[in-house]
């Protein structure tokens, strides 16, 4: 089977090049192990919310942070294709109704109660935006054992400017004590939970009060859950991200992998690459573990959005050897390059195997010891990059979706 | 400064500490534990939970050996609920001598350590991972011990009998009056406050830490900790305790323990028990070991290292001492160093606890003049009353009938939101730690990845702790967390390690919180 492209990995790298060298009219197709960690974030598009300090915009920081981190792979792409790649997000999938920019971060709270600044968040929790003060109230559902919203309301009073306050709901879930996030999020689609929902709010909410759910209002018509709401309460309502899995995440995915699906590309789930067959400085097929047998897959180009530590992208064996899955590429930002994994005895500290990966040139392409291309027709994008620390940064879904763009556009350059 | 009065004041929250309390409440003593730490923080809590069937120490040992066949029998009646009767194995693998197996097996005939060669096929066919290629086998009636649970169950009984247990107070001072010993000033480790008891005779339990006590007597003890490092995995790689069929050696033993199994352990002598790190080579060690045992055992999933510190007391730097065998040390002080009122239990092992005890306890007797017989053999733990060993899937087996009745904190352990509730409300403990060891919150595959959070928000509901203590109480959690963690992450607990890192920092940002 012969494709234009292939793609390693679903996650939000793999999926948006996939989708948007699709859109122009390659055969695309995607081969991941598991669906990804889109499924397991928060689903805001951070591109960059701490430098030295909190970033208020990221246009404006972004030239500066480059400068300073040269082996950052936001050093590789300009402002303006950053920019590039959030206006192409927001307009391909509007009926997630993503709001915001590169100009200026949103800040929403976290589900312990901390400020976190992100680019574009979905319309569903743009009305936590903390920048312009004003009352809040968390609301806690009985049955979700993953929001704690008189914790949150408490850690936030005490570190931004708004006031918040914190109450608990219990509108009926029959038979189960233990719902969790997708099972209210499917009775969030429901009108008579949706009612209970209301009756149980309506008299506790104060004037002027924005009201904050955990990320459950919805799956697939989460805005009209979310609008429906804001109507029914006459007020500002708001999802606040929480653990895994993620309500928010979920939609991202499917939303993605129905436009791939629509635009013509092929997405294959749960098969692994094994190998790689590689000749004359290219790649020239990758070999996947399918159901029945081993299948090869060709194509001109190929594109490496396998991820990072977390998503067994890059491997590490129980004596210390670090290794990139899938190419056995060289990787960077080890620290000790012959040593065992060095990790520092204090939790928070930055750990040195934080910013391992692979390094790219210009065109995205992984490189050699001497900076040259390690394949011709090689790309990587997403987690799999070397010089980030995406959770420090707050930049994880921007990293992803920024490279992964540019990394789809030397593609389409590449072929035409 | 506050001040109580007792007749026993027991220093150390041990197996043996706990173990001297029960016996002396039990005797009709008026009885005081105090612990600087948590019950069974230091090396009771860290050891791989082996119930010592005796065949360890046949060859070597035989002394200790028999001890261990008798209080081997004593617990399996009277701790019943603290013990997993897995059964225990000594395999010839191919590194190892099968000459060794014959003198193995007329040692356990000389110490009455039940032992039996059965055929290799068959220990093969009932441990499917273990090396295929062990040449002899022999079944023993070692077991799995959970430290947690004992210690708490002898704590809990210890307070049935009166007794009272004080924990997070650690010792200053000791007080004389002469050539007596009268009692403790103690710092309360939470409030800062400071305590001072009276007691009639005082019994050090310190373990690794009983020389710094009898110092403050004026006894000269030396325990030199020796260093062991244990390593848990993260499922039960084998469903019997594994001992190599050799001489006693590091990495030699594989216990299967609740829902994990636990490589261990080493034995090296350092300095001070509170300054231990695991090095690689030791991490090494103990997995290239485990891989003659079970092939592959480099590639299962690492949870979790973490070192015990053994005490090893040195005799032939003191003398006259009252040993009663080569395994622990009894001590009194009035005979040895002329000072009344102070007892020495150390040494010794987890699976000899309750005799230890019931030697000091009957020293406590002869110093204070009585003669009151020790009952800890006779009487089961609480919750050990029905004879009934603890299960593999207990938990499991109570979940099953009423899976969703209410909410599962952390999925790995099965541990539901009521039985931590509960926990928190009879600890009264703003710390997560504490917790983990009384209902294994955390311990399981995530290491606390989803739990901790959860936990975290209820300790702050039902606790009406402030953010400030919630927030540390996560923060210090996590720190102590990842201290067991980070020397083995490697493979797919690497991977889920970083899930755990991202859901920290980067969904929840903790890093960022007030504290």
């Amino acid at each position: 089977m012969t494709y234009d492209t292939v793609v390693i990995g679903a996650g939000l790298a793999g999926l948006t090049a996939a989708l948007r060298l699709a859109d122009e009219g390659q055969r695309v197709i995607v081969v991941a192990r598991g669906v990804g960690s889109t499924r397991l974030a928060p689903a805001t598009i951070d591109v960059l919310g701490f430098a030295d300090e909190s970033v208020d915009s990221p246009m404006e920081a972004l030239p500066g942070f480059a400068d300073a981190h040269p082996d950052h792979p936001y050093a590789q792409l300009s402002t303006e294709l950053i920019r590039a790649s959030i206006d192409w997000f927001k307009g391909r999938l509007p009926a997630l109704g993503y709001r915001g920019g590169l100009g200026e971060n949103f800040l929403l709270t976290t589900a312990v109660g901390v400020p976190k600044p992100s680019a574009l968040v979905p319309e569903t929790m743009a009305g936590g935006d903390l920048r312009a003060g004003g009352r809040f109230v968390f609301v806690g559902l009985k049955g979700l054992k993953d929001f704690y919203p008189a914790y949150l309301a408490e850690n936030l009073s005490q570190v931004s400017a708004v006031s918040a306050r914190a109450i608990d709901i219990a509108p009926r879930v029959e038979g189960e004590a233990d719902v969790g996030s997708l099972g209210f999020a499917r009775r969030f689609e429901e009108p008579t939970f949706r009612d209970a929902v209301v009756r149980r709010l309506e008299g506790q909410l104060e004037p002027e009060e924005r009201v904050g759910l955990p990320a459950v209002l919805g799956l697939s018509s989460a805005g009209d859950v979310w609008r429906e709401l804001e109507e029914r309460l006459e007020r500002s309502v708001f999802e606040v991200a929480t653990l895994p899995p993620s309500v928010p995440g979920i939609r991202l995915f499917e939303a993605m992998s129905d436009a791939l699906r629509a635009a013509g590309g092929r997405t294959l789930i749960g098969q692994p690459v094994i190998a790689a067959e590689t000749g004359n400085g290219r790649v020239e097929g990758v070999v996947v573990q399918a159901a029945a047998r081993p299948t090869t897959y060709r194509a001109g180009s190929f594109l490496l959005a396998s991820g990072g530590l977390a998503a067994g992208g890059i491997e590490v064996d129980s004596y210390g050897k670090v290794r990139e899955s899938v190419f056995d590429l060289p990787l960077t930002g080890l620290r000790d390059a012959n040593g065992r994994p060095p990790f520092r005895p204090t939790y928070l500290d930055e750990q040195p195997l934080d910013r391992v990966g692979v390094a790219v040139d210009s065109e995205l392409r992984p490189t050699d010891a001497d900076g040259g291309p390690r394949f011709e027709n090689l790309y990587a994008a997403g987690a799999t990059l070397a010089g980030a620390a995406p959770w420090r940064e707050a930049s994880g879904n921007g990293l992803s979706l920024a490279t992964a763009f540019a990394a789809a556009g030397s593609i389409l350059k590449e072929h035409s | 400064m506050a001040s109580l009065e007792t007749e026993v004041l027991v220093i150390g929250g041990g197996s043996t500490g706990a173990g001297v309390a029960r016996d002396a409440a039990m005797r009709g003593f008026k009885t005081v534990l105090v612990e600087r730490k948590d019950l069974a923080h230091g090396t009771t809590g860290r050891y791989h939970g082996l119930l010592h069937s005796g065949g360890r120490y046949a060859v070597k040992d035989p002394e200790a050996a028999k001890e261990c066949v008798a209080e081997n029998a004593i617990l399996r009646r009277i701790a019943s609920d603290c013990i997993e009767d897995t059964g225990g194995l000594f395999v010839s693998t191919p590194w190892d001598d099968p000459a060794f197996g014959d003198t193995f097996f007329e040692g356990c005939r000389a110490t009455g350590v039940p032992v039996e060669e059965i055929p290799v096929a068959e220990v093969l066919h009932s441990e499917p991972r273990l090396q295929p290629g062990i040449s002899r086998a022999f079944t023993v009636p070692d077991a799995a011990l959970d430290p947690w649970k004992l210690v708490w169950a002898c704590a809990r009984s210890a307070r049935e009998h009166g007794a009272e247990i004080r924990l997070y107070h650690r010792v200053v001072d000791l007080e004389r009056d002469g050539q007596k010993v009268t009692g403790a000033v103690l710092h309360n480790e939470l409030t800062g406050e400071e305590l001072r008891v009276r007691a009639e005779v005082v019994v050090n339990a310190a373990g690794a830490w009983a020389g710094e006590i009898a110092e403050m007597a004026g006894c000269r003890v030396s325990v030199l900790p020796g260093k062991g490092i244990m390593i848990a995995m993260n499922h039960r790689l084998v469903q019997t305790v594994l001992n190599r069929c050799k001489p006693p050696a590091d990495g030699d033993i594989l216990v299967p323990i609740r829902t994990v199994c636990i490589i261990g352990t080493t034995d090296m002598r350092v300095v001070d028990p509170d300054e231990l790190e695991v090095t690689q080579p030791e991490v090494d060690e103990m997995l290239d070991e485990g891989e003659k045992l079970v092939p592959g055992f480099r590639e299962a999933r690492a949870l979790r290292v973490w070192i015990g510190a053994r005490p090893l007391f040195s005799p032939e730097e003191v003398e006259d001492t009252r040993e009663v065998s080569r395994s622990h040390a009894l001590l009194d002080h009035r005979t040895r160093d002329g000072i009344d009122g102070f007892v020495t239990i150390t040494g010794g092992k987890a699976t000899t606890f309750r005799l230890m005890a019931e030697l000091a306890v009957d020293t406590v007797c002869a110093q204070l003049g009585v003669d009151r017989p020790c009952r800890t053999h006779m009487e089961p733990l609480p919750d050990s009353d029905d004879g009934q060993f603890y299960e593999l899937g207990a938990r499991l087996r109570a979940r099953e009938p009423v899976p969703q009745s209410e909410e599962i904190i952390c999925e790995c352990e099965l541990v539901t939101r009521q039985r931590l509730e509960k926990a928190m409300e009879q600890r009264q403990t703003a710390n997560l730690d504490d917790l983990r060891r009384t209902v294994r919150l955390g311990m399981g595959p995530c290491q606390g990845g989803f739990c901790i959070y959860r936990a975290t928000g209820i300790l702050h509901a039902v606790e009406r702790l402030d953010n400030d203590e919630a927030n540390a109480a996560l923060l210090s959690f996590l720190q102590e967390r990842w201290k067991g963690v980070h020397p083995i992450l490697y493979g797919d607990q690497l991977r889920q390690a970083r899930l755990d890192d991202w859901i920290f920092q980067g969904v929840l940002g903790v890093q960022h919180l007030p504290t």
